[in-house]
Order: C-alpha cells, then sequence, then structure tokens
C-alpha cells in the first residue's frame, strides 16, 4: 500500500469522478501523498508533519500563503489524521465499487430493464448470506459453471487486486441468479423503505417487519431480518450504498478511527527538542551535544549541523505529532539511512582500505546491492547478504587491520582498558588509535538498540576521522556479531 | 544518488497524462530528474510564433529547493539573460514546496507573455524595452524568428 502511487484521476474513470476533490483536499501539499501525521499551520493550512518540518528548516513560512511562523506554532489534527486513514483504508474498495459499475453494465445486457442503477452496487455488498438458503447453493452452481468467462472479460477490463476478485465474483453470480429467477420471480418495491424484493417474501414477511419497525419509530432495516426467513433471494438486500466487504467483515473498524480520535491526545511525555543556534558553538560543543543524543559525530560541522536538525524534526514530529509514535531506536535508525541517502561520503582516496572503494564496487550486481542498500532502511535488510556479498573485502581489511595491531590483543573492551590502564604503548599513536576506536566502542555498546546498525553504518559513512584501525574493527564486530543471533532484531 | 520521491513520480506522470496547453517537458532516459522543456510563446506576444526549449533540473532537495530552469533557445527578453538564465520570483526567494514543476512552467510562459523591464536580467535588453518599446519588441520577434523552432500549425 505504501508503496502504490495512488494520483486523485484514479477517480476519472469512476462512476463519481468528483471524488477526485476529495482526493486532493486529503493530500499534502509538499509530498502530494496523503497526509501523514497533519499537522496545522497558524494560518489554517494543513501539511505531513514531517514535511512542513523540513520545509520550515529553510524558509519559516507557509508554503501556500507565505505567511511567517514558527515550528513552534503547529499544532496536530488528531480529526484530519483519523479521517485519512478512515479513508485510505476505504479507497481501495470504493475505487473498486463505483469502478466496476461501468463495465458491468456495458457487459450485462439486460439486467438493467428491472433495476434501478443503485441496486447494482447493492447487490456488490453482501457476501455473508452465500449459504443460507438452499436456492442459493443451487443457483452458485450454475454461476459457477457460467463463471470462467464473465470472470475473464472483467479482468481484461479492470485491474483488479487480488483481493477484491472475490467479490467481482460474488457480484457476477448474483447478477447470474437475478436473471435465473427473473422469469419466475417477480420484484416490487416496499413502500416504506423503499427497496425492491421478491414479490412474494414482500407480501409475506418484510411488510410486516419494516411496519413494526416503523412503529417503534426505527428506520426499517430489514436486511438480517428479513433475510433469513425468505427461502429465495437475499441478494436484494439493501445495505447501505457503497458499503464494501471489507467494511462487513470487520464493523470494528468502522469505530476504531473513532475511538482513536476521541481517545486522541496531545504527547507531553517527550520534552521537544529545541531549536538550535549553532553560530556560536564550536565544533566539539556540536559533538558533545550530538553526542548526548547518542547520534554519530562522525562528518564536518556542516553535516552535524544537518544531521542535529534532521533528528529534531523527526524527534518533535514524532513525539509531539503522531499519535503512534515510535521509540528513539528506530527514530535513529530513520536518521541513519537520511544519513546514507544525504551524506554522501566525504573523499578518501587516501583511505586504502577504501570503504567508497567497496562502495564503488561495480562488479557486484549493483543491483542486489542496491537492492540490500535499500532494505538497509526497513526490518528486511539482509544482514547475511550484505556480509557475503562483501565477504572478501571484509577479510581483507581484517587482514590488514590484524597486521598493524598484532601487538595487542584483539577485544575492543580489553583493548579499551588496558589502553586506560597503561598509558605507555609499544608504539604511542597505535595506542591513541586503538583508545579512540574502544570508546567509540564502549559508547555505542550502551545505545544496545542501535548499535549493531550504527556499526554497519559507520562503514558505509566512512569519513576523515575515521582510521583504518576503526575500519576494520567494526568489520570484526560486525562479523563476530553474525555468529550469535542479534538479539535486538 | 538518492532514491526518486514519489513526488516527483507523480508529477512526471502527470505531466505526461495531463499536458498543459502549449507546453511539454520529458524526462530525460537516463536522468529523471532532468527534463526537456519546450513551450510555445503566448499569443500577442513578440514570441507567438516560436516554440522555445529549455532545461528543467530537479535538484536533490526538490521539492524544499525551487527547479533549476534555463532557456536553450536564445530569446530577446529583458528578464532573461544571454545564458538563458531566468529572473523570476517563484524560482528564487519565492519558491514553496506547493508549487509544482506544472506551475513553474506557466510562470515562464506568463514571464514571455508580460516581462518586466523593471526588474530586469539582462540590462542592454531592458533598457531597450524601457526606451523603445515597439523597437524591442521588434528585435524580439525578429530573434524568435531566427532563433526558436516555428510552432506547428
Amino acid at each position: 500500500m505504501d508503496h502504490q502511487i495512488t494520483t486523485a484521476s484514479d477517480f476519472r474513470n469512476t462512476s463519481i469522478p468528483n471524488l477526485y476533490q476529495l482526493d486532493t483536499l486529503l493530500r499534502c501539499h509538499i509530498c502530494k501523498d496523503f497526509l501523514k501525521v497533519p499537522v496545522l499551520t497558524p494560518c489554517g493550512h494543513t501539511f505531513c508533519s514531517l514535511c512542513i518540518r523540513e520545509h520550515l528548516n529553510n524558509q519559516p513560512s507557509c508554503p501556500l500563503c507565505l505567511f511567517e511562523f514558527r515550528e513552534s506554532l503547529l499544532r496536530s489534527e488528531f480529526l484530519v489524521n483519523e479521517i485519512i486513514q478512515c479513508y485510505t483504508s476505504l479507497r481501495p474498495s470504493l475505487l473498486n465499487a463505483i469502478r466496476v459499475q461501468r463495465p458491468v453494465a456495458a457487459t450485462g445486457a439486460d439486467k438493467i430493464s428491472n433495476s434501478k442503477d443503485s441496486s447494482l452496487i447493492e447487490l456488490v455488498s453482501e457476501p455473508e448470506n452465500e449459504n443460507s438458503s438452499a436456492v442459493d447453493d443451487d443457483l452458485q452452481i450454475v454461476a459457477t459453471s457460467e463463471r470462467k468467462p464473465a470472470k475473464r472479460s472483467m479482468t481484461d477490463i479492470l485491474p483488479i487486486s487480488s483481493k477484491s476478485s472475490k467479490r467481482n465474483f460474488t457480484m457476477f453470480r448474483s447478477e447470474r441468479i437475478r436473471k435465473k429467477s427473473k422469469p419466475n420471480e417477480q420484484m416490487a418495491q416496499c413502500p416504506i423503505c423503499e427497496q425492491f424484493y421478491p414479490l412474494k417474501a414482500l407480501e409475506k414477511t418484510h411488510l410486516d417487519e419494516c411496519l413494526t419497525l416503523q412503529s417503534l419509530g426505527k428506520k426499517p432495516k430489514p436486511s438480517i431480518n428479513f433475510l433469513p426467513d425468505s427461502k429465495s433471494h437475499g441478494k436484494e438486500t439493501p445495505e447501505p450504498r457503497l458499503r464494501t466487504p471489507e467494511l462487513d467483515r470487520s464493523p470494528s473498524d468502522e469505530t476504531s478511527h473513532v475511538d482513536k480520535y476521541l481517545g486522541s491526545m496531545a504527547n507531553t511525555e517527550r520534552q521537544r527538542l529545541p531549536k538550535i543556534n549553532f553560530t556560536s558553538m564550536n565544533q566539539s560543543q556540536i559533538k558533545q551535544k550530538l553526542s548526548s543524543l547518542g547520534l554519530s559525530t562522525n562528518g564536518t560541522r556542516q553535516i552535524l549541523i544537518k544531521r542535529y536538525n534532521h533528528y529534531e524534526m523527526l524527534w518533535n514530529s514524532n513525539f509531539c505529532d503522531s499519535l503512534e509514535p515510535v521509540d528513539e531506536a528506530e527514530l535513529k535508525r530513520q536518521l541513519l539511512s537520511w544519513d546514507v541517502s544525504h551524506n554522501k561520503p566525504p573523499q578518501n582516496a587516501n583511505n586504502n582500505g577504501g570503504i567508497s572503494k567497496l562502495m564503488m564496487m561495480k562488479n557486484r550486481g549493483k543491483s542486489s546491492y542496491r537492492k540490500l542498500l535499500e532494505d538497509f532502511k526497513n526490518d528486511k535488510f539482509n544482514r547475511k547478504g550484505w556480509i557475503i556479498m562483501f565477504r572478501r573485502d571484509f577479510a581483507r581489511l581484517i587482514k590488514e587491520a590484524k597486521l598493524k595491531i598484532k601487538t595487542v590483543s584483539p577485544t575492543d573492551r580489553d583493548l579499551g582498558e588496558q589502553a586506560n590502564k597503561k598509558d605507555k604503548g609499544d608504539s604511542e599513536q597505535q595506542v591513541e588509535n586503538i583508545q579512540e576506536a574502544s570508546w567509540q566502542r564502549i559508547e555505542e555498546d550502551q545505545e544496545a538498540a542501535v548499535s549493531e546498525k550504527q556499526a554497519i553504518n559507520e562503514i558505509i559513512l566512512p569519513n576523515e576521522d575515521l582510521t583504518d584501525a576503526d575500519l576494520s574493527r567494526e568489520l570484526m564486530d560486525m562479523n563476530e556479531g553474525d555468529k550469535d543471533p542479534p538479539g535486538s532484531d | 544518488m538518492a532514491s526518486l520521491p514519489k513526488r516527483i513520480i507523480k508529477e512526471t506522470e502527470k505531466l505526461v497524462s495531463d499536458p498543459v496547453p502549449g507546453i511539454t517537458a520529458e524526462p530525460h532516459d537516463d536522468n529523471l530528474r532532468y527534463f526537456q522543456v519546450t513551450i510555445e510563446g503566448p499569443e500577442q506576444s513578440p514570441y507567438e510564433d516560436g516554440v522555445f526549449e529549455l532545461e528543467l533540473y530537479l535538484p536533490d532537495d526538490y521539492p524544499m529547493e525551487a527547479p533549476k530552469v534555463r532557456f536553450l533557445t536564445r530569446i530577446y527578453h529583458p528578464n532573461i539573460d544571454r545564458l538563458g538564465r531566468i529572473c523570476l520570483d517563484v524560482l528564487k526567494t519565492n519558491w514553496s514546496p506547493a508549487l509544482q514543476i506544472r506551475t513553474v512552467l506557466l510562470s515562464i510562459q506568463a514571464l514571455l507573455a508580460s516581462p518586466n523591464p523593471n526588474d530586469p536580467l539582462a540590462n542592454d535588453v531592458a533598457e531597450d524595452w524601457i526606451k523603445n518599446e515597439e523597437g524591442a519588441k521588434a528585435k524580439a520577434r525578429e530573434w524568435t524568428r531566427s532563433f526558436a523552432k516555428k510552432k506547428p500549425e
């Protein structure tokens, strides 16, 4: 669903083309997709939380009316959020329901003669009573034998998802039934509820029920009461228009959006992250700030600032606006994938371990590499595949690294402690490198949830700060981590 | 490098399926952020008989950043310089992510219809335009004839 590209013009070939307006209104004017966590600006316009926050990072004004305002004035719109979730869940079936009408009207020649247009839709939505009567079952057999060509012609006309095909089938079947039943069954309209019923059933049971219901002051809704009684065709069930099987199956869906809206509350548990004026800060202060949030401190000053701003955006959007906030680890992963795609690794041609070389590896089959990198952003990241793909490079890097640091024992923690305890090493520079690496390691270990992915990311995102030793260390960790199943996944 | 945002795919689809009259925009095969654009000169302007070629590039930060547009066809216009750069507010300070390729190209077409010599990019053209509007328009017509493609009948 997320990966599908939908546009308002999907409604062009339906019986209600004007629905495109509704479809357009529910979309964000920045990303052109359905509003995701909508927020309201002080000027009254609505955007996705992330979209507008990203825009405000560039320019503090409303994209639609250029009204100037600060980010802190954004308010989430719970109602719109539920409306959109409700709408997007209904949209495919709605589209199908109003789209099938035309081709059916074109193929089924004789059925319109005795039914109003609307009854077609009513027919569509009524799969529960399939086995409620014997007649029905008989007809089903008849219908099934004739179904194939009909169904094929349907699929030729429309792209039908597998989900909806059953419904289409139901509809066709009921159509057949109607045709079959026409000669010996007369239809009549109930004067009270104005729906069509087989004449016999109408006289026998329905009228009474309708009258009773009316006298009780209820809106006559005979469908459920009426059907089991009548031995004949439940197909005329007057379900409300456009009710879809999806809804019928889970009526709780209908209320859950309402409940969710009623229960929605602004999240006050987490403090919003402030905007920071970086001009008065030096690099180490910025790094300190980032590391206090558990973020990577690699990269130039500009990248650090961008990284904070992006994280602040993700954080505030998630904890201040979203009704279903994800946890910090997830945010950090989103930040990492943003890092991957936006902050290209700086030139490190002199870094002879050549991560950039590793990245550029063209003979690896670009597509599978791309795919892995793509998946890196979500849960499906194929760790094994990644390791297998770069196994040779990992091995080479590890070998190189081992040659360099063979004087010291291999585990990180020991190294860190050793390096802390004794100030003199065999070669001062080496110890310094190792110390740096191990500190980094220890810090990351504390971030249990992120550490693994972060380690991988730091391989993807190398920069000048990262020495060969660091690199190989990360790689070794990764390989070790692979042997025992990671708990975080 | 980054994958193509949905928004760009949608806009491209819309441009192809529902084109603006007098404007075409086609993405390049190798780079879907690079568009080859043609704009027909608006009627009752000195450019009316010509079809002008432009290039349009969507930067990585699009839609947070304005698309980059440039005339490839030479044109005599006070707000378009010799290199084809365009002086248009929505491409610079007034860019907003709620705008899109379609609206930008429409603005450019409108700019052809109503040149603004008081906010010039090509100073000599603007001067000419202010001093002797008829002469400048005649020259613009002449340039259109010699550089722009003929509008198909």
